[in-house]
């Protein structure tokens, strides 16, 4: 309507009233949210592929920075190595030297001091020996004393011992004269007390019988098996015995 | 008891269980009780009471009886046989027997039998001990006596037995 209100407007009035016309507001809302869908289309593609490019850039600056990485460490091992190396050899050479000065050192001291024990142990075995000498000599002395007084004693002691086996020899003939005598007296007492003993056993004898028939005989030679040999008596004095009673 | 009737002491005779002059007097005393006992049933029978008395005898009662054939059917028949046991107790023969070891029963039985049948009918044995003797016995009669023990015999050996030794030595 607006465009149909002043045939006598400019054209660019018109133009403008015309645009008025056919962009009203509702075909600019259309606009717009056409604008802004493809604005958003085309900020999402874009941001898709800002996305892609983005990864493939960090992808690549990854890769980059691992083999700068790499390279940079392995550079500086290979002369942290060759430093350690250097340092340790310096090291261990001077501790080297330190130890192969002492073992000089050391082998000196005791070398030293194996000449010195030497010595005095010669020193000492010649002490030694010429004491020992000393003491064999003396011992030899002493020796040769004690033999003669004990051959001095031995001749001594042999001249007693003959004299106590004359001695012992006297005593022996006095000793079986003892013994013989002893003997004949022994003999005579012995046959004595034997026929002595041999008289009193005999005149006991009897006693000695009775006692051992009682023990023996006492308590088990029962009536009934003295009853045959009783009525045998009684028997042989029958008549005796009847005369008495008839008395 | 007819034939008892007219039988003394002099005529008993003694059974072989009654051996000694106790087992006599044992004979006198149960008799006498026996009589008693059938002294008093009578008296109370007279009297009314019937009481039925059968008196218990011992075995040396019963085998006197019955071999003297005798009944105690009356007092008086009871009464003479006691004053005859009375008088053969004190007239029996007395052989006074002592012996080494204990007499039993049996073998003073036999002794007596023995006795009876060879010394006297009515002997009876006083039994005596004394192990001293060792064996044997040792007889006493009345006016007798008799060592038969084997003591006596070795009293009697005992210069044998000397000699038998003296003979074993030899030389001296």
């Amino acid at each position: 309507m607006v465009l149909f209100r002043g045939k006598k407007k400019s054209l660019a009035e018109q133009t403008a009233a015309a645009e008025q016309h056919f962009f009203d507001e509702n075909f600019r809302e259309e606009l717009r949210n056409h604008g802004r869908w493809y604005f958003e289309k085309v900020i999402n593609e874009n941001g898709a592929l800002f996305k892609q490019d983005l990864d493939a850039t960090v992808a690549q600056i990854n890769n980059d920075l691992k083999e700068h990485a790499t390279s940079q460490l392995d550079a500086a091992l290979a002369q942290v190595n060759n430093e350690l190396k250097e340092h340790v050899t310096k090291q261990l050479d001077e501790k080297f030297a330190e130890h192969g000065q002492a073992m000089k050192d050391a082998q000196d001291a005791a070398l030293q001091s194996i000449t010195s024990g030497a010595q005095a142990l010669q020193q000492q075995h010649q002490q030694l020996a010429a004491q020992l000498q000393k003491t064999i000599a003396e011992q030899e002395a002493m020796i040769t004393s004690a033999f003669e007084e004990n051959k001095a004693q031995i001749t001594k002691m042999r001249d007693t011992q003959g004299l106590a086996l004359q001695w012992l020899a006297q005593s022996v003939k006095a000793l079986q004269e003892q013994h013989q005598q002893l003997e004949t007296a022994l003999q005579k007492n012995v046959a004595e007390q034997e026929s002595m003993l041999v008289g009193m056993f005999e005149q006991n004898m009897a006693r000695i019988i009775e006692h051992y028939l009682l023990n023996a005989l006492g308590d088990q030679y029962d009536l009934k098996a003295q009853l045959p040999s009783i009525i045998k008596q009684m028997e042989a004095n029958k008549q005796a015995i009847a005369d008495d009673m008839k008395l | 008891m007819n034939e008892s009737q007219t039988k003394t002491h002099a005529d008993f005779v003694l059974p072989p269980n009654v051996v000694t002059k106790i087992d006599v007097s044992h004979l006198v005393s149960e008799l006498e009780r026996i009589d008693d006992e059938l002294t008093t049933a009578s008296v109370r029978a007279q009297t009314g009471v019937n009481v039925q008395v059968t008196p218990t005898l011992s075995e040396q009662l019963n085998g006197f009886l019955v071999q003297n054939q005798i009944t105690l059917t009356t007092g008086p028949q009871r009464s003479e046989l006691i004053k005859q046991l009375r008088l053969l107790k004190d007239s029996a023969p007395i052989i006074h027997m002592t012996f080494a070891v204990e007499a039993d029963r049996e073998s003073l039985q036999l002794l007596a039998q023995w006795l009876r049948s060879s010394v006297h009918p009515q002997a009876v044995i006083a039994v005596g001990l004394q192990p001293a003797l060792i064996a044997g016995v040792y007889l006493r009669t009345p006016n007798h006596v008799k060592d038969l023990s084997l003591r006596a015999m070795l009293d009697g050996g005992h210069n044998v037995i000397v000699g038998e030794l003296e003979a074993l030595r030899g030389v001296s």
